[in-house]
């Protein structure tokens, strides 16, 4: 089969499927969207589904902020036929030493300054929003009410729908083998179905966005990171906020429909892009869990699975064009928070391809900050 | 609702446990499960579905499917079914999906 499109989008996540969306609804709607596999079948679907504002840099702020607050009113933008089960319990940030107490005063004061609604909480007032939570441990936290938890599935598939609705076409279970470019332009993209005629890609690959760019010769200083996640058996709703830990490497959040998710990644680990699930995870979270939320080290295991942070030396994404290939778009490197950025992603990387005026300045967040050295890093990622 | 008689094995002369069921005094014998001494009590039915709330009972009697989940002395999700009976011992029906204990 041969395909000819205006735009090739290359990854099915969040990312491609938000893209692929504003696209369609900017009248740009001869567009293909490729995957390897499933619709959010990548990190998008792996993911520990918490959305938050509470981060450290002014554009991750603005690019949250933005995108949580798309996710208040998606079911009705994206006119979704189900649910996509936003739920604003917050996210409780936990501080253990007086370096992340002095750190997270002065992200909630740049929070503050842009409108988002955190606010640093006592020990007791910590207990009374979480009450099982082991404060013995803590020096303090922080808590913004705004954060919350999202089903990763159900969001990519109201992206999904509204696209094809609006004509994009979706070729899912094809992998793409390479990216033809003739003078620096691009000519094809070359899949196991067939090749598709286009001047334009977009890599929203996540985890394989290293190996996409590889194909056009592009080195982009990034690479991926397994991150694994375990899910308890369902309890009633007793805990409302992810308990979030930057120096105990945890986050911890019950899905309002029961079940306990908490992951971890290993700085440790090969970086091979393998997605398998390991035993010292089990035994290391088990570990972790106990000591800061006891009880809730008495559920039962039901599963756990892994999947890849695409990570950037400064842990902020990758937006926009490259120097060397005319009409490749990069919207990678979300260093594990590609999801929350869903709704703004899409926005921005439809606006640079049609030319519009940006909803939000990216430019700091151009390929070539690495070459000029301007970065600014993001203190707050687990 | 015990076989007496096996032509096999023996059972013996087993102890009586006492145990509460719904808060009333029950009896099992030594070796039961949680589930097998009230299946011998003619129980059947061991809990609910959780969205529809349709009876649930003894199903795989090896801890797999989750059907026997009681409350035991106030835990909840307690699988009875691979869970030793003791004396004294206070199961109840749990109509929800259970909290941290």
């Amino acid at each position: 089969m041969s395909y000819s499109a205006d735009v090739v989008i290359i990854g099915a996540g969040i990312s491609g499927c938000s893209i692929a969306y504003n696209l369609a609804i900017k009248g740009i709607r001869n567009v293909i969207v490729i995957d390897r596999s499933y619709i959010a079948s990548g990190a998008t679907g792996r993911c520990g589904a918490g959305v938050r504002m509470q981060w450290g840099t002014k554009m991750n702020c603005l690019l949250a902020k933005e995108s949580i607050e798309f996710y208040e009113k998606a079911n009705e933008i994206l006119e979704y036929d189900r649910d996509v089960t936003f739920y604003q319990g917050g996210y409780l940030l936990l501080a253990t030493t007086e370096k992340e107490i002095s750190q997270f005063k002065e992200n909630v004061k740049l929070q503050n300054s842009l409108g988002i609604p955190s606010k640093m909480v006592s020990l007791k007032e910590a207990k009374d929003i979480v009450p099982h939570l082991n404060t013995d441990i803590l020096l303090g936290a922080a808590f913004c009410q705004k954060d919350g938890f999202l089903d990763p599935f159900l969001t990519t598939d109201a992206y999904y729908k509204a696209a094809k609705r609006l004509g994009v076409k979706f070729l899912t279970y094809t992998e793409v083998k390479d990216i033809i470019v003739n003078n620096n332009k691009i000519e094809r993209v070359v899949t196991d179905k067939g090749d598709i005629w286009t001047d334009k890609v977009v890599n929203a690959a996540g985890g394989y966005s290293k190996n996409i760019c590889d194909m056009v010769g592009i080195d982009i200083p990034v690479y991926s990171d397994r991150h694994q996640i375990l899910v308890t058996e369902p309890i009633e709703h007793v805990q409302g906020p992810m308990v979030m830990s930057f120096s105990m490497n945890l986050y911890c959040q019950q899905n309002p429909k029961g079940p306990f998710i908490m992951g971890r990644g290993d700085d440790n680990e090969p970086r091979d892009l393998r997605i398998t699930s390991s035993w010292k995870f089990l035994e290391d979270m088990a570990k972790t869990i106990k000591n800061v939320l006891p009880p809730v080290a008495n559920l039962r295991v039901v599963r756990q699975w892994a999947g890849l942070y695409n990570m950037t030396p400064d842990k902020q994404p990758i937006y926009g064009k490259v120097d060397e290939v005319d009409g490749l778009y990069l919207a990678i490197g979300y260093s594990g928070h590609g999801f929350m950025f869903g709704p703004l992603t899409g926005i921005i990387i439809a606006e640079m391809i049609s030319d519009a005026k940006p909803t939000v300045d990216v430019s700091l967040l151009g390929l070539n900050r690495f070459k000029e050295g301007n970065l600014i890093l993001e203190p707050s990622v687990v | 609702m015990r076989i007496e008689n096996h032509p096999i094995l023996d059972f013996g002369n087993r102890k009586t446990i006492r145990f509460y069921f719904e808060g009333k005094e029950i009896e099992g014998l030594e070796g039961d499960t949680i589930a097998s001494a009230l299946h011998a009590n003619g129980v059947k039915v061991l809990g609910e579905s959780l969205f529809k709330h349709r009876p649930r009972g003894f199903y795989c009697a090896i801890g797999n499917c989750s059907s026997c989940l009681m409350k035991v002395n106030g835990k909840s999700n307690v699988k009875t079914c691979v869970t030793m009976l003791e004396e004294g011992d206070k199961v109840e029906i749990q109509k929800d999906k259970g909290g941290l204990e």
